[in-house]
């Protein structure tokens, strides 16, 4: 890490491990929980290893308690060896991420039985992520003296066999996640073969088993697996031999923080706080030079020494960019020159069009990407800032707590490998969505600039000819609808995450219905934007959430979309429908959502949530300039 | 790590526990929020902070602290 800069770090700002330890000792850890957060966010592994044994000792309950906003996750922690080393390091990593980790360890190597029984303590913990560690000896253990590849190959082949069980137990009785990894292969093991033909057997069926395990998720949605081969890759030892036989600890300290960190990545994306955007400074980030001093042709972007690492992560920026991060440009620059290069420079990778926006001018960072927030209307804890300069990188830093700044150096060629060390923008699995959103957003900021054409409101909203089509969601929308209710915290009423499996539960119960609102106007396609859950219940209807995209909302889909709803439950004969909103931090927009259209508050024992209630006589018409197309009847399966 | 209060302050610091000299001779089990695996780290600190090896089983075999240390500290 990059020393911070001394003119915009307070004296503990420079040793935020020194501040924990001060936090501790004064008792102050937990009244000060949400600002652990930050202080743990760049520790080296060593001083986050030691923060996490700190935060592992204070009580989660007396967290929310203090700080109700916090986001907690369940984690259980299963396996064949001792795991309790992963609670403090899984703390910490959860910590990083501003959530707060509540631990479920099982008994020692219960995994079998953990999994297998749906009444066991394991499911009663209710997990999000149920993590069962796999390891090696869970191989050898069980070979016989003097052994063979082929005594590893059927040990393996009926472990495999044996997770795939667990996995589709598991998949019929949790809605979390399980967590699988793949197994090292050790040399102490290899290197007791003495002939190089069985070692070579040996790494075959060894792969092969893993090449299978990495299968698990393909074959069971509930399931995740983590590759340790690119965490050991980078020079982690994978077991520590006293360790291993003293303790039974197989993988060593260092794996599991690896582990834990691709963790806590994924728990952080499953609680709805993926990041969504990267912002990139240019001059020497993006290319090498000062463009207002050496001009389109003096900077550095490809066949040169220095060039050649621009041109790296160039194109590594454009990799990450299409898979539905939208990428953004802040520079202090001259914006016509910064165009042209981005258009007209012929050994560019990245492109103008790469970019959601490209903000180049002279006013703090800081302020460009509160704007450009704003803008894009996505909340300023879902960005990702890049910058070489110290000073940059530690304003942004001090003014906008909840960006993730990520800083570069002088060394290009390490750019790369700073901006994947965190899996910042990790999610389970892409949707078509994904792919196209980039263009979708730039949309979005076409549709702004047209708004500014117009004297009203209502003569714009006529002119962008929205087309609005609700209806039972299909299975080909079960991702978009999962993901939708995974990544919006605007527009999101009760903010219920919903996993894949869920959705899909949902849209097989004949009680409820999932519809999906996709929408369309002069500028294109806005795709699956949108997602209404609702239960019938005798003569009422609940509306158990209500979700859309931050890129389409107050142009009247909303309204349309509830009016059409409530019109529906009133033609089959409903007399009331109900819906819920439940506070977040994010979601105060819509906290007179249901009230707007003629709901009205019930009296209600749950402090947290508030219910409305629409008794069907008075349905407020749809408004005229959205052209709305619906569809209750479920597809037949 | 050259005395009986830097490791009871190793402790207290590492592991978040709050022990005093009063426990050096206190049962393992009887000290709060004690936990076996917690030798695990202990080594692996003291080791990086003395450079010296230590025995784990040893570790494993002491049943007060102040056996612990004696175990850590090669004494």
């Amino acid at each position: 890490m990059p020393a911070f800069p001394a003119t915009s770090g307070t004296s503990n700002g420079d040793h935020p491990d020194q501040e924990i330890l001060a936090l501790h000792r004064a008792g102050q850890l937990i009244s000060q929980y949400p600002r652990v957060g930050h202080l743990v966010a760049d520790l080296p592994g060593p001083e986050l290893f030691k923060a996490g044994q700190l935060l592992a000792r204070l009580a989660p309950d007396e967290i929310l308690r203090q700080h109700p906003t916090v986001p907690a996750v369940t984690v259980a922690i299963t396996g064949h060896g001792t795991l309790s080393a992963l609670v403090p390091v899984l703390t910490a990593e959860l910590a990083r991420h501003g959530m707060l980790l509540r631990p479920h360890v099982a008994d020692f190597d219960s995994y079998v039985f953990d999994l297998s029984d749906p009444g066991s303590a394991l499911y009663a913990a209710e997990a999000d992520l149920v993590l069962c560690v796999l390891d090696p000896m869970m191989v050898f253990d069980e070979v016989p003296v003097p052994w063979r590849p082929t005594d590893v190959e059927r040990v393996l082949g009926e472990k495999l066999n044996l997770i795939g069980q667990l996995a589709a137990r598991f998949e019929a009785a949790s809605r979390g996640t399980l967590v699988l990894n793949t197994i090292p292969l050790l040399h102490r093991h290899t290197a007791q073969l003495v002939d190089h033909q069985s070692r070579a057997r040996l790494g075959a069926v060894w792969r092969e088993a893993n090449a299978r395990l990495l299968g698990v998720a393909d074959q069971h949605a509930g399931a995740v697996v983590i590759d340790l081969d690119p965490i050991l890759a980078e020079g982690v030892r994978a077991s520590d031999p006293r360790m291993s036989i003293y303790a039974k600890a197989h993988l060593s300290q260092d794996l599991l923080a690896g582990y834990a960190r691709e963790v806590g990545n994924l728990a952080r994306h499953l609680a709805g706080r993926t990041k969504k955007c990267l912002a990139l400074d240019l001059d020497d980030t993006v290319w090498g030079g000062v463009l207002g001093e050496v001009g389109m042709e003096g900077i550095e972007v490809a066949e040169s020494y220095r060039g050649e690492a621009f041109r790296a992560f160039q194109r590594v920026v454009k990799q990450i960019g299409s898979q539905g991060v939208l990428l953004a440009a802040v520079s202090k620059n001259d914006v016509e020159p910064v165009r042209k290069a981005l258009t007209d420079q012929p050994s560019m990778t990245l492109h103008e069009n790469d970019f959601v926006q490209v903000i180049a001018n002279w006013r703090p960072k800081h302020e460009n990407l509160a704007e450009l927030a704003e803008d894009l209307n996505v909340g300023i804890d879902s960005f990702v800032f890049a910058d070489d300069s110290p000073y940059e990188g530690g304003l942004v830093r001090r003014q906008l707590p909840d960006v993730t700044v990520i800083q570069l150096d002088n060394e290009p060629a390490l750019h790369v490998s700073k901006l994947l060390r965190d899996g910042w923008f990790d999610v389970r699995e892409l949707t078509a969505t994904d792919r196209t959103r980039a263009s979708k957003y730039r949309d979005e900021l076409v549709r702004q600039d047209f708004l500014h054409t117009f004297d009203s409101l209502d003569d714009y909203l006529h002119e962008l000819n929205i087309r609005v089509r609700l209806a039972v969601a299909g299975e080909q929308d079960i991702p978009r609808v999962s993901q939708l209710t995974l990544r919006t915290n605007q527009f999101n009423l009760t903010t219920r995450r919903l996993q894949q499996a869920d959705v899909r539960a949902l849209a097989d119960d004949p009680a409820w219905w999932v519809l999906a609102i996709h929408a369309s106007d002069r500028f294109g396609e806005n795709g699956l934007v949108g997602v209404v859950l609702a239960r019938r219940d005798g003569g009422a209807v609940h509306l158990d959430n209500f979700v859309l995209s931050c890129r389409v909302f107050s142009r009247g889909i909303e309204h349309a979309c509830l009016a059409s709803v409530l019109r529906h439950a009133r033609d089959t004969g409903a007399d009331a429908v109900f819906g819920s909103y439940r506070p977040t931090a994010k979601n105060s927009a819509v906290k007179h959502f249901y009230p707007r259209y003629g709901f009205v508050p019930v009296a209600d024992d749950d402090t947290t949530t508030t219910t409305f209630r629409h008794d069907l006589v008075d349905i407020i018409a749809s408004p005229e300039y959205v052209h709305l197309t619906e569809s209750f009847q479920r597809s037949p399966s | 790590m050259n005395s009986m209060d830097d490791f009871l302050g190793l402790i207290r610091d590492g592991l978040g526990l709050s022990v005093t000299a009063d426990d050096a001779d206190r049962a393992l089990n009887e000290i709060s929020g004690w936990d076996s695996v917690y030798l695990l780290w202990l080594l692996t600190a003291i080791e990086k902070e003395t450079g010296h090896t230590i025995s784990l089983p040893e570790l494993l075999e002491a049943s007060s602290l102040k056996e612990l240390y004696v175990a850590a500290a090669g004494t």
